[in-house]
């Protein structure tokens, strides 16, 4: 048995499971990283030789902030566990482009995984649902000592029906947004609640007869899914001049870019068309922030503050920083640059992951030393300025 | 400041009455004689041109004083007496076709420029839009200049030198400066043209082929990328630190951003010296070069490019022998601790063979290759979009290298340490300069 590997995980699963409201100071989280970083040095092969590279290593380390980030790019050539690799229980693949290799992300166990996915989505996303439906939900998992699955669901009739547009974890084992959609819908979801893609393809007409149906029951809605899902589907509402008011306490979470999937918009074109024409008003709209190579979420705090905003904050077993990309360090107040995340939920495979989004810090809290900031999404907005080519153009031929 | 539809209107029009005054007394050689003149004012190291470039440059351009120093020196040391005549007679077969009925085999012949060129200037490397204004002033045309954003400098330099030295000729070009959004203002400016100079990526250049005038000719000049291939035979340890300065040069200059800037070095094995040595020689090379010429800042958009490019191979580096990274000695990965990851210059060994496009701004891979065959087949797929291959040594081989590249399209092979210095005679993207903008009246 791996006694220190299940200590670790016995002890951030505690921690998670205090919930999102009480944030852990800089020493506590500090306390916990540290001995992630030390284990996942002492397992993980080519992350230990990046590390010796830097010079840096659980003995010279004092801070979480010096642990050596890991670029996502990396998952692609190299498979970053904390156990053998034959013992993972799922794996995750990045989708990327075709000709790109995908980068995964080993599982060494669901629960910890899913344990940081429950109380996160409860706070951001079903904050309010108290008022809808008593007190079930927020009090059920964030006041819950031990959040083991099973515990703290609030009662399956007062669940709003999440209506899904990915795929189901069936369909898309490698998925990671499958994978949560499935926990969330196992979770909080309601009875009707649903995948709309199906081999593949979104089902816009089952879709449009499910909001029908909701429309007419005055049932309110949980929709989820990517942007470029909802696009497709706004574009498909317009074409037919649909038009829908859904019930108060409707709600939904779009997440990820566009990337070669669809049209881009912009985030507010986006919010306005979903207010617009699915009458699910903007401040009701929570962006998900999430990657294959991590196990946590991050969100828009819109639906706590009761307007949209697209600030973030990372739970208490998360933190986040904004890099300069220029330096390496972190950014000067409200600087731009690139998001680097610290998640523990992470200790399998690696804690700190250097993304290739950029992003801007919005506010700081003195006591935890975590920060507040906003997702511009990925740096691939360089503007040319002489008459080369580059990696992106090629890339397009 | 943008210009308005008026000043548009009014500057084409100036310039076209300069145009008819010009054309009415000024031989081509007195043309030549003047922009060689004025190129050559801009070379003295004390020159006020120089000097004034050097301080309003950078702003615009991101380069930093001294890359501004090097790119005055490599566009106007190309412009001579000697170079602009020389490609007015290899274009033409003769610089007095612009003048007068020349007899060319049993018939007389003269060639005459359009009326009224649009040039649309794009980026920040200022050499081809100068090259495109000279060759406006040659075949006497009116000109009118919309310069880049990101290079307003050199061309109104340029054309305030040149009007120092004649100031009636000077009047033939006017350089204006509007967004590329303003459709109506590029429309203004390319109706009346004869003939439209476009540089910039597809996008740009088709837009505005569509709003040419169907009458005009079109040359366009698209963004291009370049590569370079050391053969076996230049890998001795008495050739390598020459070799590697120039090539240095050729990856640093307009900190890699130029179409002519290479991206990958191939580097031949079973030399003498390994593809590795070129590497490590290569950044020792970019450092030196870097501390006299220091890389412009950038933007957190490139600087996060840079990061991402580059941070997968530094991580593999650490235990992945087929790669390996050397970046500037402060910099490295960094972490909070570490001296400042600061980004001016890498080089990354990577053993796979493919053809991959840089990050830009003085970031170079180095790839070993079985021999020539092998490069032309990682670059085939790439070739519509290459501009140069350098090459090291120019010897038979590489002779035999240029006839395949030819065949594949390339438009131009050159030795390493020449890649950033064309011949003002070049074929720019395979076609010539004056050629397709004259049209010709034959008496016979």
């Amino acid at each position: 048995m791996d006694q220190t590997g299940h200590d670790l995980q016995r002890r951030i699963v505690a921690l998670i499971a205090r919930g999102v409201a009480q944030p852990t100071t800089d020493e506590e989280f500090n306390q916990l990283a540290r001995e992630v970083f030390a284990f996942q040095y002492e397992r993980c092969a080519p992350y230990r030789a990046y590390c010796d590279r830097l010079k840096l290593g659980p003995q010279t380390v004092a801070h979480w902030k010096q642990i050596p980030a890991v670029p996502t790019s990396a998952f692609k050539s190299f498979a970053l566990t904390c156990f053998p690799v034959g013992e993972a229980v799922a794996e995750f693949h990045t989708s990327g482009t075709t000709q790109e290799t995908a980068g995964k992300h080993y599982l060494r166990t669901l629960e910890l995984y899913e344990a940081s996915i429950k109380p996160n989505f409860v706070e951001y996303l079903l904050g309010d649902y108290d008022e809808l439906n008593g007190r079930e939900a927020r009090t059920a998992i964030g006041g819950h000592p031990d959040v083991g699955i099973g515990t703290g669901r609030p009662p399956l009739q007062k669940r709003l029906p999440m209506m899904v547009l990915t795929p189901s974890p069936q369909e898309a084992p490698h998925s990671s947004l499958s994978h949560m959609m499935g926990v969330v819908i196992r979770e909080f979801g309601g009875e009707n609640s649903q995948f709309y893609v199906k081999d593949g393809v979104l089902r816009v007409e089952e879709l449009v007869r499910d909001l029908r149906e909701a429309q007419a029951q005055h049932q309110p809605v949980f929709l989820l899914g990517t942007a470029f899902a909802f696009v497709h589907l706004l574009d498909h509402l317009a074409r037919q001049r649909l038009r829908f008011e859904m019930m108060d306490g409707s709600r939904a979470m779009e997440t990820g870019g566009f990337k070669g999937r669809s049209r881009e918009m912009s985030k507010t074109e986006l919010y306005g068309l979903i207010e617009q024409i699915l009458g699910v008003p903007k401040a009701r709209i929570v962006n998900e922030y999430g990657m294959t190579e991590l196990s946590t979420q991050f969100y828009d705090d819109s639906l706590r503050v009761n307007h949209q905003t697209d600030c973030k904050a990372a739970p208490p077993w998360a933190r986040v920083v904004i890099i300069d990309p220029n330096t390496g360090r972190e950014t000067a107040e409200m600087g731009r640059g690139l998001v680097r995340v610290y998640d523990l939920a992470n200790m399998w495979s690696i804690m700190c992951v250097q993304t290739e989004d950029l992003g801007v810090a919005s506010g700081a809290s003195q006591e935890s030393g975590t920060i507040q900031f906003e997702v511009h999404g990925r740096a691939a907005g360089a503007e040319v300025r002489g008459c080369s080519l580059t990696a992106e153009d090629l890339k397009l031929e | 400041m943008s210009a308005t539809i008026e000043q548009i209107r009014e500057a084409i029009s100036r310039t076209r009455e300069a145009r008819e005054r010009v054309w009415q007394h000024r031989t081509t050689d007195a043309v030549i004689t003047v922009l060689a003149q004025a190129a050559k004012n801009w070379l003295d190291p004390k020159s006020p041109w120089r000097k004034r470039a050097v301080e309003q440059a950078p702003a615009t351009t991101g380069f930093s004083g001294a890359m501004v120093n090097e790119a005055v020196d490599l566009t106007f040391g190309a412009i001579t007496y000697e170079s602009l005549g020389e490609l007015l007679d290899r274009e033409l077969g003769n610089r007095r076709v612009l003048d007068e009925f020349c007899l060319r085999g049993r018939a007389h012949t003269r060639a005459m420029g359009p009326r009224l060129i649009a040039h649309f200037l794009a980026g920040n490397v200022p050499s081809p839009g100068i090259v495109s204004m000279c060759c406006g002033w040659l075949l006497r045309s009116a000109n009118l200049v919309r310069v880049s954003t990101r290079d307003p400098v050199f061309p109104a330099l340029f054309l305030e030198s040149v009007r120092e030295v004649d100031a009636e000729l000077a009047d033939c070009v006017a350089t204006l400066e509007w967004p590329r959004s303003e459709l109506a203002l590029t429309q203004t400016a390319v109706g009346d043209a004869d003939a439209v100079i476009a540089y910039g990526d597809d996008h740009t250049i088709s837009a505005l082929r569509q709003l040419a005038p169907p009458a005009a000719k079109f040359l366009g000049y698209g963004h291009k990328i370049s590569l370079a291939v050391v053969a076996k035979e230049a890998m001795t340890e008495e050739n390598l630190p020459r070799l590697a300065q120039a090539a240095a040069f050729d990856a640093s200059v307009y900190d890699q951003q130029g179409c002519l800037s290479p991206h990958v070095f191939y580097v031949e094995e079973r030399g003498q010296l390994g593809p590795r040595k070129f590497a490590a020689a290569l950044a020792e090379a970019m450092a030196a070069y870097e501390a006299r010429v220091p890389r412009g800042q950038l933007s957190v958009e490139e600087a996060a490019e840079v990061v991402k490019f580059r941070s997968g191979y530094e991580f593999a580096a650490a235990s992945d022998r087929r790669i390996a990274v050397w970046t500037n000695p402060s910099g490295g990965a960094a972490s909070p601790d570490n001296e400042p990851g600061r980004t001016s210059y890498a080089v990354i060994y990577d053993d796979s063979p493919a053809f991959r496009a840089s990050c830009l701004n003085r970031t170079v891979l180095v790839k070993p290759t079985d021999g020539y065959k092998r490069v032309l087949d990682a670059i085939q797929k790439f070739a519509p979009s290459i501009s140069t291959v350098g090459v090291a040594p120019m010897n038979e081989r590489a002779q035999a290298f240029a006839n395949e590249l030819a065949r594949m399209g390339v438009p131009r092979v050159c030795a390493i340490g020449r890649m950033q210095r064309p011949p003002l005679t070049w074929h720019h993207d395979g076609r010539p300069n004056l050629a397709d903008l004259v049209s010709w009246t034959d008496l016979a």
